[in-house]
């Protein structure tokens, strides 16, 4: 299960690599393998293992063979059966774990080697990290906060990490770093937690700058949830490293793109993960009970509401695309209506928020990688790297979507067991067209 | 799932074993309607209702067989040879993914009913949520929950030391409210570092406040008897099933004693004797002696294991029924390979039609669900196997696994999510 490390040489080979550095696609590429690693890339017949040494040929004829990806953005403990996240907090830690373990496999058999998880309960990813270890389940490379940090009754704090003040903050992030964390999620407004604000600021500027010296000072990245504009402004002031959702709306819920704030968020440098996809995953839930059972009044309501807020988030993207912020794919599945295994739906609207194909397929692999620092071992096709690789029928540059096709995956160097089609298959999410 | 209408399937086979221990039935075929086997008889007669929608699969040159009843897991076990001392230093949460791993793995191999006979606090209920929640494909499950077991007594470390009749009884009184569908009592020490194998751990005031709180309840006792001792005092107790029931004397020497065997018989106690795990471990070291750990003796483990068959061969002699349950994933045995167990009772002297039945219907007696599951009977539960061959004459095709339905569904066996 654990699959024992070899330092045996396998040429992957297929009409196209894109190996995700920015250079153009390689014709009749191959990536060459030693174990786990990543000797060379480049043209198949150009590449041979040295001193002659014997080489499994694995040859995918009309496939591209690229990076696998990096999702910035999952909640392992998650359904995406549309329940609250209050709701999922009731479950025991056992069954969490269980579920993140099945969540972990759907996230490697669609093809992402990587994940960032953002906010589990209690230790439970932890744990689950404990069982990959001891060869028990498999799953992405995970880089893991542990618990959110929230303020009292602030969003995700049913999940473990509520704290006050700047002693409180420092304290936890401490304690999340001693159990394991990669890095510190903090929620700096509210969000669809009922004792929540989303639209306004949840910490205040010094508590966050605690959270994010603290964390930096012992080398990890930090990333806040900040649905409303006061709470990026706290972001920016705090160093944050990375805005997730970023939502451009006033306290009193107005939509309102702040040109002067995605100019910051530009020249400091942070990352932005916008998640869109769980809101067209709204609309879509919501089209299907529409067709199954047809829709209420508050539920039509609720579906005329998130396709414009779709739209408004969309349009926010689209012009911090324009003015160079770096937006990266982090899907935030399994939460709402979303669930894990469908990352390059998220992708594919970064695409639609005016991404080319391939910069859609940057923001899944280096960028994200960037995004997470773990870019000095994955995220590229690079001798050096770890040979996590996905190999996908037709051309994610010309067609982002072509993500979904996986012909295969490499984890470490070692072809991934994904099971049947069937079982493949029922992961992805109907797409409903409105 | 989304069709509301009841689905009829039909299954067609070579041969038709119905657990019950009668002849193979031949160009066989029954009728599944939902969750349940509705006809049973041959490709001629088994038919759908006029008009009913109904798949139909001809398997050809294979046998239908119940699905398999392994009455004896912990799915907690990891079958990598650590002992449960180690075991229990694991989370809850990663012995609670382990466990769904376990289920899956059985159920994939055929068995589709399983009783776990001891896991760490809340574990195996817990894992039973996530089944019925839908996120973890399993067998059917029957659980202990934690054993029952005395201060430092074997398999104390998962949870429950109870001393004297009252806290006995608080502790299935415990279980039952926690979930627990039987209870697991160690009636003699085990591998445990702090027990006395060879030992009884409770006293028979304690077993009896035991067995008579459990009963109350209408769940039945299965008791670990790793010595005589331990045995002796099951039986005044009124225990249900002896696990290991190992003729055993307090200084660790073999003695068979009839007078058990008899008592046993007459009380219609099953046994499990746990054959598989030796014979598992047997065979692991002939296939590859770098597996062998420091202390390992194949010559001893040769003869433990021929001892104790020729013990079960002549508790059967005496009318015993014993069941199979497979005792993985303890010690080295992984799960996923009841099988062995199954083939160990064939060396123990059975013929290949009663392995099979000490495997299907006589293990699900045991295990109280014989109104429901165990043979291929109309109106039970439809937990079919099917494989390739004829298990009544060679055991091995019980591996030959085709497929396997359970409440009617065919599983995909294939799916690693």
């Amino acid at each position: 299960m654990s699959g024992i490390s070899t330092n045996e040489y396998k040429l992957i080979s297929a009409d196209r690599v894109y190996d995700a550095t920015g250079r153009a696609v390689i014709q009749n590429g191959a990536v060459l393998t030693q174990g786990s690693e990543i000797i060379a890339v480049g043209r198949t017949d150009h590449l041979r293992a040295p001193d002659g040494a014997p080489v499994e040929r694995i040859d995918y004829p009309g496939a591209t063979i690229l990076p696998g990806m990096v999702d910035c953005h999952t909640h392992n403990n998650g359904f995406g059966d549309g329940r609250n996240g209050e709701e999922l907090a009731e479950l025991a830690d056992e069954i969490l774990t269980v579920k993140a373990a099945g969540n972990a496999r759907r996230s490697l058999y669609s093809g992402v080697t990587t994940i960032r998880e953002n906010g589990p309960k209690n230790v439970t990813m932890f744990r689950l990290r404990d069982a990959i270890n001891e060869g028990l389940t498999v799953g992405p490379r995970m880089v893991l906060c542990g618990r959110p940090v929230s303020i009292i009754g602030g969003h995700m704090g049913y999940f473990g990490g509520e704290v006050t003040g700047v002693e409180g903050v420092r304290a936890l992030t401490r304690q999340l770093i001693k159990e394991g964390a990669d890095y510190i999620k903090i929620t700096a407004t509210g969000g669809s937690t009922p004792t929540s604000f989303p639209l306004l600021p949840s910490f205040n500027v010094d508590e966050l700058r605690a959270i994010t010296g603290e964390a930096h000072k012992f080398g990890k990245l930090t990333a806040t949830h900040s649905t409303s504009t006061q709470g990026v402004i706290n972001s920016l002031d705090a160093e944050v490293d990375m805005i997730i959702h970023c939502v451009y709306k006033e306290p009193d819920g107005r939509d309102n793109f702040r040109v002067d704030i995605a100019e910051r968020i530009g020249e400091g440098g942070a990352y932005v993960n916008p998640t869109l996809q769980v809101g067209r995953a709204r609309v879509w839930s919501l089209m299907e009970k529409k067709i199954d059972s047809g829709l209420s009044t508050e539920d039509l309501t609720a579906l005329d509401e998130a396709k414009r807020e779709l739209e408004t988030r969309l349009e926010h993207n689209r012009r911090m695309i324009e003015m160079g912020v770096k937006i990266i794919t982090g899907s935030d599945s399994s939460w709402g209506d979303y669930q894990l295994g469908n990352t390059v739906y998220e992708a594919e609207l970064l695409v639609h928020a005016g991404y080319s194909h391939s910069e859609g397929v940057m923001s899944v692999t280096k960028w994200a990688a960037e995004a997470l620092g773990v870019d000095d071992v994955v995220g590229t096709l690079e001798p050096g790297k770890q040979a996590d690789i996905l190999v996908v029928s037709g051309d994610p540059t010309e067609d982002v979507n072509a993500l979904w096709d996986v012909e295969d995956v490499f984890f470490r160097g070692e072809k991934v067991d994904r099971g049947s089609e069937e079982s493949l298959a029922a992961v992805r999410q109907t797409p409903y067209e409105f | 799932m989304s069709d509301r209408q009841t689905q009829f399937t039909v299954l067609k086979a070579a041969r038709l074993i119905d657990g019950n221990g009668g002849a193979v039935a031949e160009q066989a075929a029954i009728l599944l309607e939902g969750d349940t086997i509705r006809q049973i008889g041959t490709k001629e007669t088994v038919q759908a209702p006029e008009g009913a929608s109904v798949s139909e699969i001809d398997y050809g040159d294979a046998t239908i067989l119940p699905g398999l009843v392994d009455c004896h897991v912990h799915l907690n076990g990891i079958g990598d040879g650590r002992a449960g001392d180690e075991l229990t230093l694991l989370p809850d949460e990663v012995l609670t993914v382990q466990s769904a791993q376990n289920v899956r793995r059985h159920l994939y191999s055929g068995v589709t009913t399983l009783r776990d006979c001891g896991a760490k606090n809340r574990t195996t209920f817990l894992l039973r949520d996530a089944v019925e929640m839908g996120i973890v494909p399993s067998p059917r499950l029957i659980l202990a929950g934690r054993p029952v077991a005395i201060i430092g007594g074997h398999l104390s470390y998962f949870g429950v030391q109870a001393t004297g009749p009252t806290e006995c009884r608080a502790a299935v009184r415990q279980l039952i409210k926690e979930g627990a569908d039987f209870i697991k009592v160690t009636a003699t020490g085990g591998s445990t570092r702090t027990s006395h194998a060879w030992r009884p751990s409770f006293n028979v005031d304690e077993l009896v406040a035991i067995c008579d709180e459990a009963h109350k309840f209408g769940k039945h006792v299965a008791a670990h008897c790793a010595s005589s001792g331990g045995m002796e005092n099951a039986l005044d107790a009124g225990v249900d099933s002896i696990i290991h029931g190992v003729h055993k004397d307090a200084d660790g020497s073999d003695n068979y004693r009839p007078d058990l065997a008899d008592r046993i018989a007459e009380q219609g106690v099953f046994v499990n004797p746990t054959l598989g795990q030796s014979v598992s471990r047997i065979r692991q070291l002939e296939d590859d002696p770098s597996r062998a750990r420091e202390g390992d003796d194949l010559g001893a483990m040769r003869r433990g294991s021929e001892i104790r068959m020729d013990h079960v061969a002549r508790m059967r002699d005496a009318g015993v029924v014993m069941v199979a349950g497979s005792d993985s994933a303890w010690g080295f045995y992984e799960m996923g390979d009841f099988q062995t167990e199954i083939e160990a009772h064939g060396m123990a002297g059975m013929s290949n039609m009663e392995a099979i039945v000490s495997a299907t219907s006589d293990s699900a007696k045991s295990c109280w669900v014989d109104d429901s599951v165990g043979t291929i009977e109309v109106g039970k539960q439809a937990d079919v196997l099917v494989v390739e061959g004829d298990p009544s004459s060679e055991l091995g095709d019980l591996r030959r696994v085709v497929d396997v339905y359970l409440a009617g569904d065919r599983v995909d066996r294939q799916n690693l999510i």
